[in-house]
C-alpha cells in the first residue's frame, strides 16, 4: 500500500523529529488504521438502534435488509443526512454565537466588543429590509441581531429563514420552494433531520435526500448570517499582506497558535496580546508576543488583521513538534484531539476556551462573552509563563514561509472592481467572462483528508484552471494551503495563469494600487465565508438576469473530510453549482443515493456532484463543465 | 523427487475475532478484479470465499483448510479441483458446477454460484465452485482477509515456520530447565 503524506515542505523537516522523538502524528494513525472498513467506506453500516449494527451485503450475497428491514438506499441515505445535520449544526451554532453577541453589544452589556464596521451594520440591515432611518448603531444592531435569530425561532414552515430569502437569486428561492426545502428555521430542520431519521421513520431515500437539501440550505443560512455579523462585528476583510506556513513561527517571542473556526475569542486574544506585549519581552522574549494562525480561526484573524496562518488543518500537529509554540488556543472544529498529548510531549499550553469543547489533557479556561477580556489575558499569562519553560534545544522552525496577499470579500473584490468601473463596478467582471477572458469561476472549500497528500489536490488544480483562466476563490483550508504553497502572491499570477485571466488580473490589480496583479487565487475567508462567494455570483446572476445554474461556475473540494463539508457541498449543489469532490464521499453502497447526487439532482436543482479522486482528470472535468455552461448562455 | 511441503492456510483465533465480516468484504473484493467503490457501483455480485460463522460462544471464519488429502479433489469428477502450488486449487475452467466438492467439504468452504451479470445462455447458469485459493493470483504478498482483520484474528501459517517456531519454543524451555537442574547439582 502506497502512503499518501504531504506536500508540505514543512513536513519534511518535522516528520523525521516526530519519529526520533516517539511522537505519533495524524499519518501514523492513518497508517495504522489501513485497510479501513469497507462497510463504512460504503456507508452501509447502520448504528442508528441497538437492535443493530447493521451491515448490509453490497455484493448481493449476504443480509440485503437490517433488522428492522432497512435496505442500503435507507441506511445511506440516512448516514448521510445525518452528516449534513452535524455539519449544519457546528455552523449554525457559530452564527448563533455571534448574533448573541451582536445583540449583548447592542444592549450595551459585552465591553470587550463593538460594532467595528457601522457601514456592514446598515448594508446587512438594508439587505435584511430592516428601516434604519433616523436610528441610531445600537437599535440597529438590536434590529439585525431580532431578525437574525428569528431564523432559529420561527415556527411558520411556509416563512423561510430571513437570511436565505435575502441572499439567493429570485428563481432559485421560488425552484428550492417548489421543492420544499427552503428552511424556515435552522434549529427546526437540523432536528427534524435527526427525527426522520430515527429508527423506525423515513425510509424513502428520496425523501430522506430532500430533507438533507434542507438541512444543508439551513448550513447556509447559518454561514451566511455568521460571515455578515463578524464582518460588522471584527471588521470587513480588505487585502492585507501577509505569510504563510510554519517559518511564521519565532524563535525568539511568545508565539500563540489561535486554533479553531470562532472569531469570537481570537479576536480579544489578539487585541489583549498587543496590550501585555511587553510582559513578554519583559519574560525574555525580544520579540514579544507572536501570534500565529491554525485552520479557520487563524483565517479568520489572517483576512482581517493579517496575522500569519502558521497551518491548515492536517499539519496543526507539526506546529507543536516545533517547539516553539507556547500556547496553543482553541475555540471549536477541526481541533485534533491529539494536541493535548503533543503539547505535553513539549513546553506547549494546549487551551480550550468553550465548555462545549474540551480536550482531557488540556487547560480549560472558561470564555464568556462578557469577561472575554479576563480569559483572554489569563490566556496570554499562561502562554508567557509557558514560554519561561520552553527548551530551546528542541526548537525546530522549518525555514518555510511563504508571502500571501488574502482579505478578499465581496466588499474588497467590488471596491477593487469599482476602480476600473466606479459606476457598475460588475460590468469588468461580466465583460470579462463574456468575451472568454475569464472562461469561469472556481471556488475551492476546505479540508485536509489523510486520504490525498496533503495540498497536493488543491495545487494541481489550482495550477491547471488557471493556465485555462479560470478565476479562482478559495475558503477554509483550501486558502490556507494556496497561501502555503505561494499561490496567493503576484508571482504566482505571473507564473500560472493564462494569459488573458493574467491580463485581467494586472488591470484589476494595478488600479486597485497593488502595483501589479491580483494574486492568482483570492482568499475569502474561513469555510463560514464559502458564503461570500455566493453573494459574488449571486450578484452577477442577477445583473444578467439569470439563475446561479447558468453561470460558468464550479465548485471543488479535493481534499473534503468534515461533515461540515458535507453540509456546504449538498448547498452547493442546491444552489445550482457543479460540485467537484476529491475524496470518496461514503454514499456508494446505494446506487440509488449515488444515481441522486451525482445526475438527478442535475434536472431537480442544475447543481450535481462530480467525484474524481485524481486532480488532473478533475480539473479537466470542471473545465468541461464551464465550456458547457458557457455554450449555454450563449458566449 | 517433488519436495514434499504443506499446503499454507488461512488460521483464525476466535479470540480475537470481532465478528465485524471486514475479512468477507476484503476477500469478495480482492477477487472482483475492481476496486471497492467501482465494484459497488457498477452493481457486480460478488462472493467472499470465506465466511463469518458464530456458534457456541465462538466466532470466527471458516475457510477453506487447503486439506493435504483433500476430499473435494478427490471427488471432483473433472479434475478441476487439485493440488497445486501449495494450496489445493480450482481450475475453473474444468469446472462443471456440480457440487460433489460442496457435498464432500468438511468445513462447507466451497460455494457454486453463479457471478455478475445474468448468463447469456439457457445452457449455462455460469456456475464454478468458489473457495480460498489463498489470494493467489491477485498480486499481494498477504491475503486480503489478514491484511484487513482489524485485529488481527488472521493470519497466514506456513506449517514448516510454525512448527519450526513450536519446536524451538519448546527447545528452549527444556534448555533453562536442564540448565536450571544443572545448576541445582552444582550448588549441592
Ligand atoms: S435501525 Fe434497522 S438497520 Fe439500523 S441498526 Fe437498527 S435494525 Fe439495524
Ligand atoms: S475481519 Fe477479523 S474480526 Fe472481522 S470477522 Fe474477519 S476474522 Fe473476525
Ligand atoms: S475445499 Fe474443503 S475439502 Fe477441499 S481442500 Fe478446502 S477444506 Fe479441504
Amino acid at each position: 500500500m502506497t502512503m499518501k503524506l504531504t506536500t508540505d515542505p514543512s513536513a519534511a523537516t518535522l516528520l523525521p523529529i516526530a519519529k526520533k522523538e516517539g511522537v505519533s502524528t495524524v499519518w501514523d494513525r492513518h497508517r495504522a488504521m489501513q485497510p479501513q472498513c469497507g462497510f463504512g467506506q460504503l456507508g452501509v453500516c447502520c448504528r442508528i438502534c441497538w437492535k443493530g449494527p447493521c451491515r448490509i451485503d453490497p455484493f448481493g450475497d449476504g443480509p440485503q435488509r437490517g433488522i428492522c428491514g432497512a435496505d442500503a438506499d435507507t441506511i445511506v441515505a440516512r448516514n448521510v443526512i445525518r452528516m449534513i445535520a452535524a455539519g449544519a449544526a457546528g455552523h449554525s451554532e457559530h452564527g448563533r454565537h455571534v448574533a448573541l453577541a451582536l445583540q449583548g453589544v447592542a444592549e450595551g452589556r459585552l465591553p470587550a466588543y463593538q460594532i467595528r464596521d457601522e457601514a456592514k451594520l446598515r448594508a446587512v440591515a438594508a439587505k435584511l429590509d430592516i428601516c434604519t432611518e433616523g436610528q441610531d448603531i445600537p437599535a440597529i444592531a438590536a434590529a439585525v441581531a431580532k431578525a437574525t435569530l428569528e431564523d432559529f425561532q420561527n415556527q411558520d414552515h411556509d416563512a423561510p429563514c430571513n437570511w436565505i430569502e435575502a441572499s439567493l437569486t429570485k428563481k432559485r428561492l421560488e425552484r428550492l420552494q417548489a421543492l420544499h426545502v427552503l428552511p424556515h428555521n435552522i434549529d427546526a430542520v437540523i432536528t427534524q433531520i435527526m427525527g426522520r431519521t430515527l429508527v423506525g421513520c423515513d425510509a424513502d431515500p428520496v425523501n430522506l435526500i430532500l430533507g438533507g437539501i434542507k438541512g444543508a440550505l439551513a448550513d447556509f443560512d447559518g454561514m451566511c448570517l455568521a460571515t455578515e455579523l463578524s464582518d460588522a462585528l471584527f471588521g470587513t476583510p480588505s487585502p492585507v499582506i501577509t505569510a504563510a506556513n510554519l517559518g511564521v513561527i519565532k524563535p525568539d517571542a511568545v508565539n500563540i497558535a489561535v486554533h479553531g473556526h470562532n472569531p469570537l475569542l481570537s479576536e480579544v486574544v489578539c487585541e489583549v496580546a498587543g496590550q501585555m506585549d511587553e510582559e513578554a519581552r519583559k519574560a525574555g522574549a525580544k520579540d514579544g508576543i507572536n501570534i500565529v494562525g491554525i485552520c479557520c480561526t487563524g483565517n479568520e484573524v489572517m483576512v482581517r488583521h493579517g496575522i500569519p496562518l502558521a497551518a491548515n488543518y492536517l499539519s496543526q500537529e507539526l506546529a507543536l513538534i516545533t517547539g516553539a509554540v507556547d500556547a496553543m488556543v482553541v475555540d471549536v472544529q477541526c481541533i485534533m484531539p491529539s494536541v493535548s498529548e503533543i503539547g505535553a510531549c513539549f513546553h506547549t499550553a494546549v487551551i480550550t476556551t468553550m465548555a462545549e469543547n474540551k480536550i482531557p489533557g488540556a487547560t480549560h479556561v472558561d470564555f464568556k462573552e462578557e469577561t472575554a477580556l479576563e480569559s483572554a489575558r489569563r490566556i496570554v499569562a499562561t502562554a508567557i509563563d509557558a514560554y519561561k519553560r520552553r527548551d530551546p534545544r528542541r526548537v525546530n522552525i522549518p525555514d518555510f514561509k511563504q508571502t500571501a496577499i488574502v482579505g478578499f470579500g465581496v466588499e474588497s473584490v467590488v471596491g477593487a472592481l469599482a476602480t476600473l468601473n466606479a459606476e457598475d463596478p460588475l460590468q469588468p467582471l461580466i465583460e470579462n467572462i463574456a468575451n472568454g477572458n475569464i472562461r469561469g469561476i472556481a471556488l475551492f472549500a476546505g479540508c485536509n483528508s489523510t486520504q490525498v497528500a496533503q495540498d497536493s489536490s488543491f495545487v494541481t488544480m489550482a495550477k491547471k484552471l488557471a493556465a485555462n483562466n479560470v478565476l479562482m476563490l478559495a475558503t477554509g483550508c483550501g486558502a490556507g494551503s494556496f497561501a502555503k504553497h505561494g499561490l496567493m502572491t503576484q508571482e504566482a499570477t505571473l507564473e500560472y495563469a493564462g494569459d488573458s485571466l493574467k491580463a485581467v488580473l494586472t488591470a484589476i490589480g494595478t488600479s486597485a494600487g497593488l502595483n501589479g496583479p491580483l494574486p492568482l487565487v483570492l482568499h475569502m475567508g474561513s469555510c463560514v465565508d464559502n458564503s461570500r462567494a455566493v453573494q459574488v455570483a449571486v450578484a452577477v446572476a442577477d445583473k444578467l438576469g439569470v439563475d446561479l445554474d447558468q453561470l460558468p461556475l464550479v465548485a471543488s473540494a479535493p481534499e473534503a473530510m468534515s461533515e461540515k463539508a458535507v453540509a456546504i457541498g449538498t448547498w452547493s449543489v442546491a444552489l445550482g453549482i457543479p460540485t467537484h469532490l476529491g475524496t470518496m464521499p461514503q454514499v456508494t453502497g446505494s446506487a440509488k443515493v449515488t444515481e441522486l447526487l451525482t445526475q438527478t439532482a442535475k434536472d431537480l436543482l442544475g447543481g450535481y456532484f462530480l467525484v474524481e479522486l485524481d486532480p488532473n482528470l478533475a480539473a479537466d472535468k470542471l473545465l468541461e463543465v464551464i465550456e458547457e455552461r458557457r455554450k449555454g448562455l450563449g458566449i | 523427487m517433488k519436495r514434499q511441503r504443506e499446503n499454507a492456510i488461512v488460521f483464525a483465533d476466535p479470540e480475537r475475532c470481532l465478528g465485524c465480516h471486514g475479512c468477507e468484504l476484503a476477500c469478495a473484493v480482492a477477487h472482483s478484479g475492481t476496486g471497492l467503490h467501482q465494484a459497488a457501483l457498477s452493481g457486480l455480485t460478488l462472493r467472499p470465499r470465506n465466511k463469518v460463522v458464530a456458534a457456541g460462544g465462538v466466532m470466527m471464519p471458516v475457510q477453506c483448510r487447503q486439506c493435504e488429502d483433500a476430499p473435494c479433489a478427490a471427488a471432483c469428477p473433472t479434475g478441476a479441483m487439485l493440488q497445486e502450488s501449495g494450496q489445493v486449487g480450482v481450475r475453473e475452467k474444468n469446472c462443471v458446477g456440480c457440487k460433489v466438492c460442496v457435498m464432500v467439504c468438511p468445513f462447507g468452504a466451497i460455494s457454486v454460484k453463479h457471478e455478475g451479470s445474468d448468463p447469456e445462455s439457457c445452457r449455462t447458469n455460469g456456475g464454478v465452485a468458489r473457495k480460498c485459493d489463498l489470494c493467489a493470483g491477485t498480486g499481494r504478498g498477504l491475503p486480503a482477509c489478514v491484511e484487513a482483520c482489524p485485529t488481527k484474528a488472521l493470519s497466514l501459517v506456513d506449517l514448516e515456520e510454525y512448527r519450526q517456531t513450536l519446536i524451538e519454543a519448546r527447545a528452549a524451555e527444556l534448555a533453562q530447565s536442564l540448565q536450571h537442574l544443572k545448576s541445582r547439582k552444582a550448588r549441592i
